[in-house]
This record gives C-alpha cells, structure tokens and sequence, in this order.
C-alpha cells in the first residue's frame, strides 16, 4: 500500500509538471494560432538561468525566482512575439513548425554554449527536500509546491479566459485579429500576453522539473516535450482535458514503471509520453481532405534530365579530383556530407514535393545502419539491400496509421515515433553508451575501402539518388505527387487513392534513408545510439529548409554546410561554435523561405540564363486566336497587379 | 417534378427517377445544429444540363461534397448510374465516371495549365482501359476550353476566371459521365460566358450529363433542361426554366422573403 502510496505521490507530481506544461501550450496555441515547439527549450532555459542566479551568483532563492518568472521569462515571450511570431501570423503551419523548432535548437545551442554540458550542475528542490511523511511516504515540500502552483495556475487560467475581457479577446484573436481590432481590442497587446504568460508558464515547468529530474540540457528539454503529449489530449484548446491528460500521464507512467521493474517493459516508462502522443494523435479526428494553403512562394523549376545528368557527373569528377588533396579525416567528412545529402534527398522528395513533414528520417538512417551492420558483417551488398528493404518496410508500416494527418500533428507523430524508437530500440540493440562495428560496402571488382574510394563511392550514390528523385519529380509520378499535395480534395474527385500516392512515397522516402544508413556506418566503421537520436531528425529537417527542400543543389548545400562544420569552428567567433545554434538561427531566418538558399540560387540561374539569351521558354504573349479572350483576361489582370503595385 | 417528400420514411429510400445518371435520395447533412441539407431529392439525366440554384448559403456545395463523397451525408442515399454509392470514397466515384469543379478553387497551383490537365488525364490512364496517350488528351482539352495562349503558365499564377477554366479542363479530362460545375462561370467575361455556355451544350451532345451550380441567371436559363431550386437547405421548386421564372416560391427566396411561409411548407 505504501509503495502504491509512493508511485502515487510521484505520479501525481509529474502529472503536475505535464499539465503547466501543457497550460503552456495551450495559452500560445490559442490566442495565436502557433504550436511552439521550443516551448521545451524555455522551460530548460528558465531552469538554467534560475540556477545561475541562485547557485551560480548566489542571490536569494525568492529573488532569483521572481526575477525568472516575473522578468526574464516574460521578457523573453515579449522579444519571441515580436522577432519571430509576430512576422508570421496566420502563416502555414509548415513555416511555423520550422521557425519553432529552429528556436528549439537555437535555445539549446545558446545553452550548450554558455553551460558547459559536460560540467555537473545540481539544482537543490525547494525547502532544502525537506518534507513531510504520509504514512511511510515521504513527500517532500517541493513536491507539495508543485502540486499548489498547478491548481493555482489552473484555476487563474480558467478565470482569466472565462472571467475578464483580455481572456475573452485572447480566445478570440486566434479566430479573427481583424475583427477584433475593429471591435476595440488590441490583438498585438493580446499575443504579446501570451506569450509572456506561456514562456512564465514553461519557466515554472522547467524550475519545478529540474531538481526532480537532472540539470541537463537535452534531458530537461526532452522532459518537457514529453508533456505536449497532454496538450494534444486537451486537442491544443482545452485546458481541463489538457491537466487531466496531464495527470493520467503522470500517474501511468509511474505506476507502470514502479511495478515493472524489469524487462523490456521497463524501459518504455520513459516513453510512455511519447506512445500517449502518438496514439492520441492517431484516433483524433482530423480535418477532411482540403487544399493546402498557398505557400506564396513559386518553386524553382525542376532541372531537366540532361542538365542534372551532367550536374551530377560534374559533382563526382570534382570529388574524385578534390579527394587526391584531402587528407584522412577529411576524406571521411566529405563523405558524411553525401550521406547526410542522401538523408536531405529523401526529405525532398517527401517534404518538398509530397507535403509531408516528417521528423523522423534519422530513425531510418539508424535502422539502415543496424540491418547493414548486423545482415552482413562483411559488408556484402546483400547488406544494403537488406537495409533499404527493412527501412522501406517500417516506412510503409509507420505511414499507415499517420496517412490521414497533416502539418504539426505529421511532425508530431514522426517526432514521437523517433522519441520511442531512442529508448526502446536504439539503446536495446546498441546498450547504452555502445557502439555497434559496421564495414564499408564491398563492391565486386570496384575499389571501396580506402576513406578515398569510399568518399567517392558516396558521391556516386548520392549523384544518381538525385538524378532519379529528379525524374520521378519529372514524371507523371511527381506530377500526383504534386498534385496530392497541391489538392487532395481535387486528385480524390478525379480518382486518385491519395493514400496509396502518399504510402509510396512515405515508403520510398524511407528507403532512401535506409541506402544513406546502410552508407552511415562506414564512415568511422561504427554506429553509437546517439548517432540517431530524435533531436538529429529536426536538424536534418531544418537543414533540408534552409538548404532548399526542392533543389538538389539546397539539399547538398544544407548537407554539406553542417557536415562541413567541425572544420570551420575554427574560424568562427566562440558565439557561434555551436552547429545547433547555427542551425537554428539559419532556420528561423533562411528557412522562412520555403525554398531556400537553394532557391535562391535557381533564381540567380534563371536570371543569368535570361541575361545570356538562354530563357528556357519565350516570354508570354497574346496571340490574339480564338482562345485570345481568356489570355486578354490574364493580360489585363496582370496589369492590374502592375498598375497595383506602384 | 414534384416537390421534395414532406414525409421522412423508415424504409430505405425509394429512386424514382431510374433513368437518371444521378439520384440523389432524402438527403440530409447536419453540422453541429445546423442543417445544411434536409431531405434533399434531386436528379440529372445523361444528355441533360440541370441546374441548380439558389442563394449563397443554401447548400450547393454542400451537396455537391455529397455527390462526389467529400462530404458524408447525416442520411440519405445517392446513385449514380445504376449504383448505390452511399458509401464508397471520391476516387472511387470518380471512377465511375463523375467529375467537378470547386466553387473555392481547388488547383494544382506549382503546376502548369497543361500540367493541371496532363495529371488529371494520366490518373485516368491509371484507372481506365483507355489507350489514349495522355498527352494527346490534354492538349486536345486545353484548347477546347480555351486556354492554349496560358498553357504554360503556372496556375497560380493565374486570375480566378482562368483557373476556374482549368478546373474544367482538368475535369474533362477524365471523360466524366456526369460533370459537376460549380460556379465554374463567375470571373468570366460577357462573350467568354458566352463560349462556356457553348461548351456545355456540346459536352451533354456528346452524351455527358451536368449538373450546374451558377448565379448567372442568363446563362442557367438559357442552357438548363430542368432546375432545382435549394433554399436553406431544401429543394423548393423544380421544373424547367419557364416553369421556374414563374414559380412565387423562387421569387420569394431571391427576394429574401419568407419561403417557409410562401410555400406553406412544414418548417
């Protein structure tokens, strides 16, 4: 009785630190329209800076607190609106995913950089962990603080939506801004408040949590981002399903851990979260068919076969000449380049051209990479067919039940599915802190061992992955995959399955991932847990949008930009040797752009070939047949916008 | 025609129309408290243009989300050809050989006009034993709607008069049984209605049956073998054009008068 007294205690407490976290959410989602998905980041953020003040400077614990909740907290939510959310308000939910989480790894580059991750930092519970016993349990004030602040907050929350104007207007503005204005409100006031109330509320989170937990960046971060899980219960809108999503979260998951003490079981404690998450995700209703908003943004044109056929040999010729000249190690990271391109490719084609967003693909890398290691120790080309085979297999299989999702609850779902693949996959077959030995492909009659050969095997492999994506972006195959993503109600209505289109394409995209996995180990001839951790997902997607999603030029460009890095740190201010932090500020700026730097430069193209007198179609003209009155029509509106425009 | 049935049966809903390329049976779509539709009946026939009218809101829309299953109806049945289709998803329908346009476009925007009607032609190379190569279908249809001088542009790119033209195309290019038009007009000039309306008297020559949302009362009039009037969700009148001009219920809903009243129908 009690032991279960005990899990119930803790339970309880977790369930609170899930709900404010979850509150949190709920508060931003709300009143403007945007999931944030660094709300972790804060929290972990918030933890650190209160231990600065307190353990680190020495002030007094009540002060270091208020100046956390009261000041920094919603000083920072102030500076995020208006930097970062306030330019893309009403965007689609595409952008805002990326700026979100481009803020998440900024915020935990910032942190790397300023506490040392390798140094240990303890941040001591309230009230020194005294308590209190119930029985034979101890409960520590701290546990009880936690406990108050929830319900306090919970019943605030309630007045302040249900009670006051600002709370009315603050669930109104989500709806119509405009309106709202016109009414006599002040949406900008109204999201700047919850903001700042979110990023208090993510700061309380982070506090409570840390001295429960552990004062480490990923972990704390990690932590929190397990409790989006309850805000998704509450559907993101509602407060009391959100808490009591949180509690149910809380309790099970420490019940379960408690009273399953060994075996495989065990470890899904710790992603108990992550599987709520998911499944949740699965049975709530989502929106029917409907179009996806316009980006705004026109993709560069897709490059022909002869032109990418001959960009591609360009590329190998020049790594094969560039590999005479580099030394060991940079051997090696130039070929990581290439297989992280490969991943980015397999993002092109899932993202970029069918729309869906997917945080997961380092999942499938380290699949690849296990199936290879283990299939064929020799590295046999059976190896790899074996690990683009079994990826392909779990795409198929994962893109199933998430076929029907969209945007932020696709990212979500894969993010999930990368969380529990960590723990309960990744950790079992390499052991924690492991490593797993795996060979380079051999390749009958074809040199591939030496860091040379291997560097352009890659290049090879990546050169013609890109040319077939290309081509298939060419055929009618690419256009349905287009056309899916441009119009889903429209392709149904002339016939298309649009879940077999999206299930091909899911799996094809894995598949790629598997080729790049099977690839991965040969690079250092071994394979540790973290190699694929979910966090790498994001930061594959994120270089895939500040690459250019839809250019094989972006997708090299993002792969080679990070691959590339440890040999530029150097060379770069302290403030900025961080590759999340990079990473992230290129996100939330670069990334904006759907298409990219790789877009940037298909413009520049396209503009020299004008230059030159090498435009790819002539100008649009009026010819003035029969069908001349719908081009007059266009004319004119053209026109119009021109005229417009001055 | 006869008005819609004032009783609600048990029993499974009746055709009465066993000619009809569609039927729609009882019909009803509730959202929340609203009803969107209420025992709706309403058919067209092969080699037919039928209209249907009524003022914004009145669930046009709606019941084309019905026919073509983007929307599931809260009762009520639809046939199509000899077939209950009650529960079957839109491609599969579409594969019976119906096709629309969207009142709120609903365009492959990154692609090119031509590209717009190519993919629309090569999904139904996918499903149909027709050999007819692909490309040869859709330049064929680009011109006959009209859109030869922007083919190569990207759609959205294009004012809404044209990209409702591409939806058409897009939509001929399956070789629909029954075509669904909604608003496919508006953004259209004097003389390119004019051509449109032409359009579909040779489309239902050729055997095609359509069924036409448009606020042109001129071109419904003109084009229309029979109209069905939906106000707040119910057919109100049905007829040809001459019988519809003069009928007081219809008069009454244009006007914003009470219908209920007028047409002493049960609320």
């Amino acid at each position: 009785m009690s032991i279960f007294l005990s899990y119930t205690v803790v339970g309880i407490v977790a369930g609170c630190v899930y709900a404010l976290i979850a509150t949190g959410l709920v508060v931003t989602y709300n009143t403007t329209g945007i999931f944030n998905f660094a709300h972790g980041a804060i929290a972990m953020l918030s933890a650190y800076s209160f231990w600065q003040l307190w353990q680190g400077w020495h002030l007094n614990a009540v002060l270091s607190l208020v100046i956390v909740l009261l000041g920094l907290a919603p000083a920072f939510g102030l500076v995020v609106e208006r930097v970062l959310m306030r330019p893309i308000r009403g965007a689609p939910i595409d952008l805002t995913l990326v700026v979100t989480l481009g803020l998440l790894l900024f915020l935990v580059g910032v942190a790397n950089l300023k506490w040392n991750p390798n140094q240990v930092r303890n941040l001591p519970a309230f009230f020194n962990g005294s308590g209190f016993r119930l029985g034979y349990v101890l409960v520590t004030y701290h546990e009880v603080a936690a406990v108050v602040a929830t319900i306090a907050i919970a019943i605030g929350l309630r007045l302040l939506f249900n009670r006051t104007r600002t709370g009315v207007a603050m669930r109104a503005v989500v709806d119509n801004a405009d309106l709202l204005a016109m009414a006599g409100g002040r949406p900008v006031r109204v999201q700047q408040l919850a903001w700042a109330l979110s990023c208090s509320l993510a700061a309380i989170a982070g506090i409570l949590l840390a001295p429960i937990a552990r004062l480490d960046i990923l972990l704390l971060t990690l932590l929190v981002v397990d409790g989006y899980a309850a805000a998704v219960i509450g559907r993101l809108r509602s407060l009391p399903l959100a808490v009591g999503g949180a509690m149910a979260i809380g309790l099970g998951q420490h019940y379960l851990g408690g009273y399953l003490t060994s075996g495989f079981l065990s470890r899904i404690q710790y992603v108990i979260p992550m599987i709520v998450l998911f499944f949740v995700l699965i049975l709530l209703p989502q929106d029917r068919l409907k179009s996806a908003s316009f980006a705004g943004a026109v993709a560069p044109r897709v490059a022909g076969f002869k032109s990418s056929a001959v960009w591609a040999l360009v590329l190998v010729a020049a790594t094969a000449l560039l590999s005479l000249n580099l030394s060991g190690p940079n051997l090696r990271t130039a070929a990581s380049g290439f297989i992280l391109a490969l991943v980015l490719l397999s993002l092109m084609l899932l993202t970029g051209y069918g729309g869906m967003v997917s945080i997961c693909q380092m999942t499938f890398v380290g699949l690849g990479a296990v199936v290879m290691g283990h299939v064929a120790s020799g590295g046999s080309l059976l190896g790899v067919a074996a690990a683009v085979a079994a990826c392909g297999a779990a795409g198929f299989i994962l893109a199933l039940p998430t076929l029907k999702m969209r945007g932020l609850y696709l990212g979500l779902a894969t993010f999930a599915f990368a969380a529990v693949m960590d723990q309960a996959f990744f950790t079992q077959v390499f052991g924690t802190g492991g490593s797993l030995a795996i060979s380079r492909p051999r390749i009958p009659g074809i040199p591939t061992q030496s860091d040379q050969a291997f560097l352009i095997l890659c290049s090879v492999v990546f050169a013609v992955a890109a040319v077939v994506v290309l081509a298939v972006r060419r055929s009618s195959f690419g256009r349905r995959l287009v056309a899916v993503n441009d119009s889903p109600a429209a392709c149904a209505t002339l016939g298309v399955n649009v879940n077999v289109t999206k299930l091909v394409v899911f799996t094809a995209s894995a598949a790629l991932c598997g080729l790049a996995g099977a690839l991965y180990g040969g690079v250092t001839h071994q394979v540790g847990a973290f190699d694929f951790a979910a966090l790498l997902s994001l930061v594959v997607l994120l270089l895939a949008r500040v690459g250019g999603i839809n250019t094989a030029t972006g997708v090299l460009l993002g792969a080679f930009t990070f691959a590339l890095f440890p040999i530029f740190v150097p060379h770069l201010p302290s403030f900025l040797q961080s590759q999340f932090l990079l990473t992230g500020l290129a996100a939330v700026s670069v990334g904006r752009d759907p298409n990219g730097i790789g877009g940037r430069i298909a413009d520049a193209a396209a503009k020299l070939r004008e230059m030159f007198g090498f435009s790819p179609k002539p100008a649009f003209t009026s010819t003035g047949t029969v069908t001349g009155t719908a081009a007059a029509v266009f004319l004119e509106e053209e026109g119009r916008l021109v005229s417009a425009g001055h | 025609m006869s008005a819609p049935a004032t009783e609600s049966s048990a029993a499974v809903a009746e055709r009465r129309d066993p000619h009809a390329v569609l039927e729609v049976v009882d019909v009803s779509v509730r959202f929340g408290g609203i009803n969107a539709l209420t025992d709706v009946r309403l058919s067209a026939r092969d080699g037919q243009i039928t209209g249907l009218i009524g003022p914004n809101g009145a669930g046009k829309t709606t019941l084309f989300n019905v026919i073509t299953g983007l929307q599931e109806p809260t009762n009520g049945r639809v046939y199509i050809a000899d077939g209950d289709v009650s529960g079957l998803p839109p491609y599969k329908r579409a594969r019976l050989g119906v096709a629309r346009t969207f009142q709120r476009l609903e365009v492959f925007g990154s692609l090119s006009v031509f590209e717009n009607v190519l993919a629309a032609a090569e999904f139904r190379h996918s499903w149909s034993d027709d050999d007819t190569p692909p490309r040869q279908v859709a330049a064929e249809i680009v011109d006959r709607v009209g859109l030869s001088t922007v083919s190569e542009e990207r759609v959205d790119a294009l004012p809404t008069g044209l990209a409702r033209l591409v939806e058409l195309g897009r939509s001929l290019a399956t070789r629909p049984r029954l075509l669904l038009l909604d608003e496919v007009g508006s953004g259209l000039n004097h003389d390119e209605t004019a051509a449109l309306g032409d359009l579909m008297v040779d489309l239902v020559r050729d055997g095609t049956a359509i069924l036409l949302v448009e606020h042109d009362v001129e071109l419904v009039m003109r084009v229309c073998d029979r109209i069905f009037v939906l106000d707040f969700g119910q057919i109100i009148a049905s007829g040809t054009p001459a019988q519809i001009q003069k009928n007081p219920a219809v008069q009454a809903a244009y006007l914003g008068a009470d219908t209920h009243a007028a047409e002493g129908e049960p609320a």
